[in-house]
Order: C-alpha cells, then structure tokens, then sequence
C-alpha cells in the first residue's frame, strides 16, 4: 500500500525469494558450522600429525571458501535485494527496526571474510597454532552472525513483547530466539558433514575417503538429537495458530511437511552409506544426492516457517500484504484505494470497477500470487462465482488464517471480485433474473358448514422442506416431506378424532413418479444405508398412502415427493388431497388438500458455481457439488470426492450430528447446522437477510420464495426471528462449545443482535428455536414487552416448538395457523392462496382457521370465549387477506 | 500527485545525523576499494588488449570484490535507513536489471577467481573471465546509477504505471550518461593509483617499480584532466536548483565543490611530479569530498520532498552504543588477525 509492487504475473516475487532464500540459506549454515568442521579436523590432523588429512582441510578451506564467501555472500545480498523488491515494506520496517543489529551483523561478516582469506591464503604458511586460532576465529564470527541475523528472523515470527514496546532488545531477544538459534546451529554442524563429504569423495586414497566420511558422519549424527530436540522446542514457542496453520486445518503446509520429513528420512537415511565401505564413484555421487537432500529438507524448513508466519509478514504487526494491522480500521473504511500510494485509481465507479479491481489486485494479492503462474490466482479462484468470491474475500483470514483478512470497503471487494471472475477468469455474471412462477389453477374444496360433520385440517410440518438433490456426490437433505392431519367432529364443542378413520393421501396428477427425477433411489444404499423401493420414502412411504396415527395427529413421514412435475413444470409446492373414511363404513368423512412445500432451489451454486441441474430451472449441478466436496476435502483433509467419484456418495450426517434426520455424527464433529453456519457466518457476515436468502429457497425472486407466510406482508424477514447469519450461528455455536472447530468458527463472528458473545444463548439445531410468544406475547399480535426480535429467545424444548405445539384441547397450533413460514394469510408466488386453501374452504377468510369470529367452522354454536388460548377472539384487527 | 506516491517512511532510533556520518564514512571506504577493483580491473584489461599484461597478474581482485562488497554493505543499509522509501522505490521500478546484478556479481565474482587461478593452466579462459568480470561490473556501476539517479526525482515515478514490472531504467536522466562517465574516470583515476601504490609494495627491480609508478601516476593526472570536463558536464547537467546549490547556493555546498576543485588541482601537481605519497592522501581526499557533494547534491535534489531531518526519531540509544563497541572489538579482533598473518610465517603443522 505504501510502495509501488513488482509486476510479476507469471513469475512471482515469493518463488524468486524462495529460490534465493533457499539456496542462501543453506550455504549460510554451511558457513557457520563448515567454519567449526575445519578448524576441529585441522586440529585433528595437527594433533595426530596426519598430513593427508591436513592436505583435505586445505582442500576442503578452498571449497568452502568459493561456496560460502562468493556465493553464500552475495546470495545473503541477493536475499536483501530480492525482499526490497517484494515486499519493501516490511524489508523497510526490518531495516529501520534492526539497524544497528544489521550494522553488527556486517562487522561479524567482516571478520569471517578476512579470517576466512587469511585462513586460506595462509594456509601451510604460518604456524599450526596461529592458523587454527585464525580458524576458530572465522567460526567465531560467523557463529555471531547467526546470532544476530537468527534475533530478526525470529522476530519476524515471534515478535514478543516488541508489539507493545518497540524495543530493539524485545524484538531481538524474541521467544523463538533460543529453540531457533539452537535448532540452526544443529543444522550448521550437520551441513558441515554432509559438505565435508563433497572434498572428501575427491581423494584419491580410499583409506584416506573411509577416515573422511567417518568423520563426517560423525559431524552429521551426533547434533540430530539437539536438532530433534530443539525442533520440538521451536514448535512450542510459535504462536498457536501458526501451529495451527502448519499441522492443522490448513492445507497448504502439507507438501512442506512432506518434503522435510521425506527429506530428513533420506538425508539421515542415505547418509549410512557413509559408514560402509563404497567405491569412490558411489562415493562422489553419494556426496552429491546428501547435498541435495540438503537444499530439499531446507526448503521444508524455510517454506514451514513462512507459512507459520502467516498471514503476517512480521508476526501480529504487517501483513503480507504490507499492511499493519494499526492500518486496517481506516484502509476498512475510508477505502484503500484512497489511502494506498501507487494507484492510478483513487476513487471507484461503475465505470472504472475492473480498473479498480485490478489495482486492487496487484497492489494487495500479488505480494503473494501470480496470476497464472507460482501460486497463481487463476487456479485458486476457478470454483467460486463472483459472489463467491467476494464471500471469500469477506472470510479471508478468518476461518483460516493462513490469508491476511481483505483490505478495504465493500464496494473495493466486490470490484476485486469483479476483476478476478470477469477479467482473470474470464467469465461473465449473468444478471439473476427474477423467476417468473405460474399462476396455477386453485380450486377451493367445497365445504358446507350446516351438513359437514368433519373438519380435516392438514399441514406441512416446517412450511419447506429443502432437497440437497444430487445423491450422485453427496446428501443432507433428501427428498422427505412430512405431512401431519387432524380430524375433527364439529359440535358444540368439536371432538378430535383419533380413532376409526382412515386418512388417505395422494399427490397432485404429474408427481406420481419421483425416481424418474431424482438420483435418490439409485445412491440410497450407499448414503443411507437401505435399498428402497423405487418411488418410496425412507419411512416406507410413497407420494400416495395412508396416514398413522402419531400422538395428537395423523402423520404420513418423508414422502419423497420431488417440486418436478413429469411435463418438466417446476412447483415447489405440490398439491397433495387429503380424504378421511370411516373405517366402518368407508365414507367418506372431509377431504381437503395441502401443499407439500418442497424446494431443490438450493443456492450453493450462487458461489459455488454450476448452473441449475435440472431444465434450468433448479437442482444441484455436478459442477457445484464436486465444487463443495473439494473445499471441504482440503479444509478437512477428508477425501469426500474421490468417494464420489468411486461410487461413494456419503450423507453429509454421517459424521455432522443433526437432529433433523436422526443422526447421531461423530463424536468430536460439529452438528451438521452448527458446521453449516458457522463456516459460511465468516464468509457472509456483514449481511441481513440476504445472507440467508443466498443459500435457502427464501429469495423473493427465487423460483421457491419459501418464506411466505403472512409475515412475510409485515415487514418481518429472517433476521427478525433468527438473528443475523453471525448471530444465527454463534448460537448454534455456543451449543458445542469444547470443540477446536468451534472455537475456530466463532473466533472473528461478532454479534448483531446482542452486545456481546455471552449474552448469546446456546441452542441445539431444530430442537430450540425462535420462540413465537417472544413477540406475541400473551398470544397477542403485538403484546406487551415485544422488542422487535424474537432472536436469543429459545423455546425451551423440542416439544415446545412451535410445529409441536397443541393447545389445552389437543390442537396443534400448526393446525390453525398453517405451517411454519407459511402461516395462513400466505402469499405463495405459484398462486396466491395456493397455501390457503384450507381457511378459504372452511371459512372463505385466507386467514387463521377461526379468524374474525369463525368459531363455527369447528363448533357449531357461537364462541365467546378465548377457548384455545388468550386473545383470540373479539380482536379488533382486520384480516390480512380477505375473499 | 507526487507527494502522495512518496510511501511514508519509517522511524529511526536515534538522531538522523548518526547515520548521515556513518553512511559518508562507509560509502567513502566502499567508493576507494570499488575504485581500486573497478579501475583495477578495467586497466587490467586494458594491458591484456594491448599485449602488456604482465606475467605477475593482480591477484588481489577477487578480495578486491570480497572488500568491495562487504563495504557496500553499510552505506546500502544507512542509505536505507535515512533515504529507504525513495530507494525501494526506484528499485521496485528497475527490478529485473537491479536483481540481476546479484547473479552477474556472484559470476563476476567466480570470474575473479578464474582469472587469477587459471592464468598459467587456462590463459584464454582466464582472459575471458576477466573481461566477463570487467564487463560485469561495468553493468553493476550502470544498474547502481539509475536507481540512485531514479531514487532522485520521484516526479519522473509515473513511469512507473506504464511498465510495473521492472524495466524502468533512468534512461531519461539528463545526468546519467554524465554521472555515470564521472563515476568510470575516477575507477580508473584512483585504480591507477591503486596500482602505482601496489608497485610501491612490490618487490621488483628499483627502476621498473619507479618507472610504474610513474606511469600509474600520470595515467592518475590524465584521467584526472578528463575529469574537469566530464564533471563539469555532470555538474551542469543536474537541475539548476541543484547545480546552483554548488555555486553559492549553500556555503557549505559551494565549499566542497571548491575544495574538489582545488583538490583536483593537487593531484594533477603530485600526479605528473610523481609523488606518490601526496597522491594518495589526495586522491583519498577527494574521493571524501566527491562522497560529501554527491550527498549535498542528493539533498538539493530532494529538497522539495525530504530531508532526513524529518524523520522520527523514536530514541532508543543502547543498539547503538552495543554497535560501537562491537565495531571497536570487530577492529581490535582485524588487526590482530593481519598482525598474526604477518608475523606467523612458519609452517610448522
């Protein structure tokens, strides 16, 4: 943000640090613990007066000499360089910080270069003693650069308390200081070893190469167990979630893991080869193999210890972006177009979003990523939707910390957003157009007050049942639609019948044949475990049958019923009829109908890419689900899509408990609605109900609108019950509070709806929700103590909800009220009161079953008196809809 | 524009001047050795073109380029410090030549060495690798000279929206041509001198050591002739607010640039009179007025934009303190490791 960024497209400043870091690196150890390795053997070859060993250190000063001082000298200025133009930055912020600990650095530099010439130059030409004291001095020295440049880059992951101070000498004495200065100096001395071998392959005497290599081994052994050691120490000092980033969760450190692992298995490995007597030529091209495992298990090390540093550049203070952390709140809102330097674009437009987006880009992504080339941002990108990506953008830093969080306004992200899918990816956003439903043919049931005996009120039991739709991949939702009836014969005071009638079932003409449009039946054995008959529900039952009676209702269970009608109509609201007989005589009682709300309108796609599965109108793509299996694969280590992909889709359940589907999880995973929000709550925070609209069928210009019941006309959203996506989820979240994954979805959610996390009360998934009466109170419309928000107001119990409620005489309030999000006076988007039906047949009012004084559609004489529960007669208020 | 393209600098930990002192007195021993190995190389070339190389090749090139680089090191870390956000700047706009001179120095380096060990064994490969070499660091002077040049003028930075992905060279620079002519005459000015000074040394016939000399003496005045034109040119080709900062401007500039002046005339008096001596402590002199003016022209430059004065200074002495003395201990340890060179010449291991 402050200096202007190298345009590496293809290339990528982070590989041409690498390459040099590297190579540096491990010429820099050499040049610390070779220094050791050459003054010991030369006092070992003066002391046992072995002139041929004597003639290999000189040799080997010689070697050492054009490794470390030409090369590992200048690629030390090559790191310094190539950092400045990478990230300038933080390469400014080091400098400024550590002057004078640089300055010391270079007068230790200066003593090893003239104790290294001299060392060489001189070498056979003075006396034993005053050489191996010019040796011992070069170690000296070069052990004290380590010392110093091992202060600042220990500080670059474990600043300490310099966050606070500033101090050079906190910075400096960091609490990574000592495991790192350790764990290097073990390295050095292996290094040195492994090196000694190169010279040491080149003697012409075998016996002279045997005593060599054994010496060698000895340099390459004997410090493992500090290294081991000292590593272990290292990985206690780093902050916990640089542990987290390195060996949990976070994918990107896997092949770093492998590499110095493979790496130090060959290295110590192979290096026993060193111990048995070879050929020369197995000896040289030994040498060789051990020196470039060398470069291999440092490039482990260093990328480890970069990835551990993220998403800092200088741990808890810069980003690797280069922005502190003091920069974020006014980069976040006064924009970071305007605040950064090196932009031609200051302000955003419409016109200028992709120019916008793409300074954007460079100036914050490419500290890191190429476009196409070294970590590349094409690759990464290509599995989101443009609002996808913006939701990552949202959630960068958050749920993984490995990415530092975006830097900038809402309008500056979705411009980034815009030019990484329309410019990067070259793909285009479809304006969503709004889906335009049928206005489908309604006939109201006749119902004559004065010679009907029967009432048959029928209900949906959630007001929508989602279906996940795409069994070949995976399942959460199946096609399972649970419609509950109650029979009552009207009178002075009606009788709830629960015995003696049948209550029949059948769906609407076009329905009949569900498996001709769901994968279901063909991946039911392996996602759930049973072989069922095609056409038939996981309760055993079909789209036509009879209902059982289940306490206070008669129930027909997960009818597999699909919104797919056979002549390719998409209707997510089917209509099921609904006869009762008398079981002894066969007549029929009443008959009614409902619809059996059943949407695929899943809306993973809207980020997860994939167009509509099914017609183009709805259903989950393949695209989407393989999208959604390699996210969770790579944040989980799971290998979900390669199941699929081998005939074994897996229901989502199985390991994510979820009370909606019986499913008891596994131990130490989060309950399936808990994982659900909480992740995606960090990716979609910010938002109101649009969050919720972005994934459930509840978008009023969706092809579902599922959400509308009656409140849906009165200004109530989503949000109004359940709190925002954030709130939504830190609830659920509060529910599994001892979980690692738990804490780790919550850890960046703030509350909307409450002040502060503790006042959030836990809840279970479909066992506590929203409580009704928190704004009804005393069954009023809006009573007493009403706040706006019936969020953080649980009903106590299963049995309390609001789908499982009866009143003092056995009704249950879904039986008048209609179901859950579609409570009568509902709006469905396929025709008006196609979720009506029931309240204009028995009463010719859209409204409650009851409304406005129409006790009689139950009772066959006047009420005057709240029977069912306070408030509910002589209120003063008109009715929504009105026939 | 410009103002706000500037980046912020950052905090220093103690008063500005400190570095200003310690980035002119590492620059001046930097700008002397990079002479010697420059000039020496280039004159090195020079006699191998014109069939005068001597069997006794100048052996000390390759720690020439060790010193060198190691004393480049502190002004490149204090010029960072006090003049950072111009510098990274510059650099980020010339990356790709400014991070190729690391690999051609590590080859120029290697070729250094190939020179002086395969002069007997490989002679056609060890002229190659001497040229490589000179040609090298001729390339490295280049690069150098347009990022300081570039580093100068941040209303020239617009550049960089046109081509952000390094190859921004200064070419553009009224001065570069000139600065960089300037640079070049005085390696081979104080080369020369360098070799008359190692013929000093050397243990050769009396009459060809003096008759070296000479000639590297003279070889001195000329060049130093030249340079009354070269850096007239230079002088003049820099902005007049500058220029004219040495030309009453500020008393202190005009001082120095005086000084040079008159320094110059000394030399060209000790050069073609043959002493050595004077020579030296001249030549030497004014290599640290030319360091102290290229400063003060920074400055002067600079002056709409920045001074070092303006950074904040965070006050934090002790880093500072532990530097000196190391710095004292570092010399203590140096000469005590030359003096054991010189006075240990037995082998007895």
């Amino acid at each position: 943000m402050n200096y202007p960024v190298w345009y590496l497209p293809q290339l990528g400043g982070g590989l041409l640090i690498a390459i040099i870091a590297i190579l540096h690196v491990v010429i820099a150890h050499l040049a610390v613990g070779g220094g050791l390795f050459l003054v010991l053997t030369e006092r070992k070859a003066v002391k046992t007066k072995n002139s041929a060993l004597l003639e290999y250190v000189r040799k080997h000063t010689w070697f050492f000499l054009l490794l470390t001082m030409v090369f590992g000298g200048m690629s030390g200025v090559g790191i310094w360089f190539i950092i400045s133009l990478v990230n300038p930055a933080a390469t400014s912020s080091l400098i400024h910080t550590f002057v004078f600990g640089w300055a010391i650095e270079w007068v230790f530099f200066i003593g090893e270069i003239v104790a290294l010439l001299i060392y060489h130059y001189r070498f056979g030409k003075m006396d034993s003693k005053s050489h191996m004291i010019l040796g011992w001095l070069y170690f000296i020295f070069a052990w004290l650069s380590l010392v110093v440049i091992n202060g600042i880059l220990g500080f670059m992951l474990t600043p300490g308390k310099w966050i606070e101070t500033g101090s050079f000498w906190h910075g400096f004495f960091n609490p990574s200081y000592l495991p790192s200065l350790l764990f290097r100096t073990s390295i050095s001395l292996i290094f040195a070893g492994v090196f000694g071998l190169v010279t040491g392959a080149r003697l012409k005497n075998k016996e002279m190469r045997r005593t060599v290599f054994r010496l060698c081994a000895r340099w390459m052994y004997i410090p493992l167990l500090v290294l081991v050691l000292t590593g272990i120490y290292y990985t206690r000092v780093i902050p916990a979630e640089s542990f987290e980033n390195l060996f949990h969760f976070n994918r990107e450190s896997t092949p770093f893991i492998t590499l110095i692992i493979v790496s130090s298995i060959l290295l110590f490995g192979l290096g026993l080869f060193t111990l048995v007597n070879s050929s020369q030529a197995t000896q040289k091209a030994g040498a060789l193999v051990l020196v470039v495992i060398c470069f291999g298990w440092m490039s482990g090390f260093e990328y480890m210890r970069e990835i551990a540093r993220k998403p800092f550049v200088l741990y808890g203070h810069m980003y690797s972006t280069g922005i502190t952390l003091s920069q974020m709140d006014s980069v976040n809102s006064e924009g970071f177009l305007k605040l950064a330097k090196w932009t031609g674009v200051k302000e955003l437009n419409e016109e200028n979003l992709l120019e916008a987006g793409a300074e954007i880009f460079r100036l914050q992504c490419m500290a890191c990523h190429t476009l196409d080339g070294y970590n590349g941002i094409l690759n990464k990108s290509d599995r989101l939707t443009e609002r996808g990506l913006e939701a990552l953008l949202t959630g960068m830093g958050k749920v993984n910390s490995y990415m530092p969080p975006f830097a900038g306004t809402g309008p500056e992200k979705k411009a980034l957003a815009a030019y990484i899918y329309r410019e990067l990816q070259g793909k285009t956003t479809q304006k969503e157009v709004a889906s335009e439903a049928p206005d489908l043919p309604l006939e109201i049931l006749p119902f004559d007050p004065d010679t009907s005996d029967y009432v048959l009120l029928v209900w949906n039991d959630l007001g929508m049942h989602c279906i996940s739709d795409n069994e070949k991949y995976f399942s959460f939702l199946p096609p399972a639609n649970t419609l509950n009836a109650q029979l009552f014969k009207r009178g002075p005071l009606p009788e709830l019948v629960k015995t003696g009638v049948t209550i029949e079932y059948a769906v609407e003409e076009g329905y009949e044949h569900p498996e001709y449009h769901s994968m279901f039946w063909e991946y039911d054995e392996a996602i759930f475990g049973t072989d069922l008959p095609e056409g038939t529900g996981l309760m055993g039952k079909g789209v036509n049958g009879t209902m059982e009676l289940q306490g206070a209702v008669y129930a027909a269970q997960l009818i597999p019923v699909l919104p797919y009608r056979d002549d390719k109509t998409y209707n997510p609201y089917p209509l099921f009829t609904i006869r009762a007989f008398s079981e002894s005589t066969g007549e029929m009682l009443a008959y009614t109908k409902v619809v059996a709300p059943t949407s695929n309108e899943m809306g993973c796609r809207n980020c997860h890419e994939g167009l509509w599965a099914w017609n183009e109108v709805s259903g989950m793509a393949d695209l989407t689900a393989i999208n959604i299996l390699e996210v969770h694969d790579r944040y989980n280590g799971t290998t979900l899509l390669a199941d699929a992909e081998q005939g074994k889709p897996r229901l989502c359940q199985s390991c994510h408990a979820d009370p909606a589907v019986m499913a008891p999880g596994r131990p130490g995973v989060l309950n399936f609605s808990t994982a659900m929000h909480g992740f995606h709550a960090n990716y979609l925070s910010g938002m109101d109900q649009e969050a919720c609209n972005l994934c459930h069928p509840s978008h009023p210009e969706g092809n579902t609108n599922c959400f509308r019941g009656r409140h849906s006309d009165v200004g109530v959203t989503c949000t109004i019950c359940h709190g925002t996506l954030e709130d939504h989820a830190l609830s659920l979240l509060a529910a599994q509070p001892d979980m690692e994954a738990s804490e780790r979805l919550a850890r960046q959610l703030e509350p909307v709806f409450v002040r502060s996390r503790e006042e959030i009360k836990p809840r279970m998934p479909w066992v506590m929700e929203p409580d009704c009466r928190s704004c009804h109170t005393n069954f009023n419309i809006f009573g007493d103590g009403f706040d706006g928000t019936a969020f953080n107001r649980w009903v106590p119990a299963f049995e309390a909800l609001y789908r499982n409620r009866t009143d003092n005489h056995g009704v249950m309030c879904s039986a008048c009220h209609g179901s859950t999000h579609a409570v009568y006076g509902a709006y469905n988007k396929y025709g008006l009161h196609r979720d009506n039906q029931q309240p204009l047949q028995y009463q010719g009012l859209a409204g409650t079953i009851g409304t406005h004084g129409q006790c009689m559609v139950c009772h066959t004489v006047e009420m005057e008196f709240n029977g069912h529960h306070r408030n509910m007669v002589n209120r003063e208020l008109p009715a929504m809809l009105v026939e | 524009m410009y103002d706000s393209i500037i980046p912020t600098a950052d905090t220093i930990p103690v008063h500005w001047l400190w570095f200003q002192v310690l980035l002119i007195l590492t620059f001046f021993v930097h700008m002397i050795l990079m002479n010697f190995l420059l000039g020496g190389s280039l004159l090195t070339v020079w006699d191998l073109l014109t069939g005068k190389l001597e069997k006794r090749t100048p052996g000390s090139i390759p720690t020439l380029v060790a010193l060198t680089v190691n004393f480049g090191v502190p002004p490149l870390l204090f010029v960072q410090v006090l003049y950072g956000h111009f510098f990274y700047s510059s650099s980020v706009m010339l990356a790709v030549p400014w991070i190729l001179v690391i690999p051609i120095l590590i080859l120029a380096y290697y070729g250094a060495y190939l020179f002086v060990r395969k002069v007997d064994k490989a002679p056609v490969l060890s002229r190659g690798a001497l040229i490589f070499t000179s040609i090298s660091l001729l390339y490295i002077a280049f690069i150098l000279v347009n990022n300081n040049t570039l580093a100068m003028v941040p209303d020239r930075w617009g550049i960089y929206f046109k081509d952000p992905g390094g190859w921004n060279l200064n070419l553009g620079e009224p001065t570069l041509w000139s600065r960089y002519l300037h640079f070049l005459l005085a390696a081979l000015a104080i080369g020369a001198l360098g070799r008359a000074i190692l013929y000093r040394y050397s243990k050769i016939d009396k009459k060809e050591q003096e008759g070296q000399i000479r000639r590297n003496l003279k070889l001195f005045g000329w060049i130093t002739v030249i340079q009354f034109a070269i850096g007239s040119w230079f002088w003049l080709a820099m902005p007049e607010a500058v220029w004219k900062t040495f030309m009453g401007g500020s008393f202190f500039a005009t001082f120095m640039m005086v000084s040079g002046w008159l320094l110059a005339l000394l030399i060209l008096h000790s050069a073609f009179t043959g002493r050595l001596t004077a020579a030296m402590i001249l030549g030497g002199l004014e290599v640290l007025v030319m360091v102290i003016i290229r400063d003060l022209a920074r400055a002067a430059y600079l002056k709409e934009n920045f001074h070092p004065s303006q950074l904040e200074n965070v006050h934090e002495l002790s880093p500072l303190i532990v530097f000196l003395l190391v710095f004292v201990l570092g010399l203590l340890a140096l000469s005590y490791m030359i003096r054991l060179m010189f006075t240990s010449k037995t082998s007895k291991s």
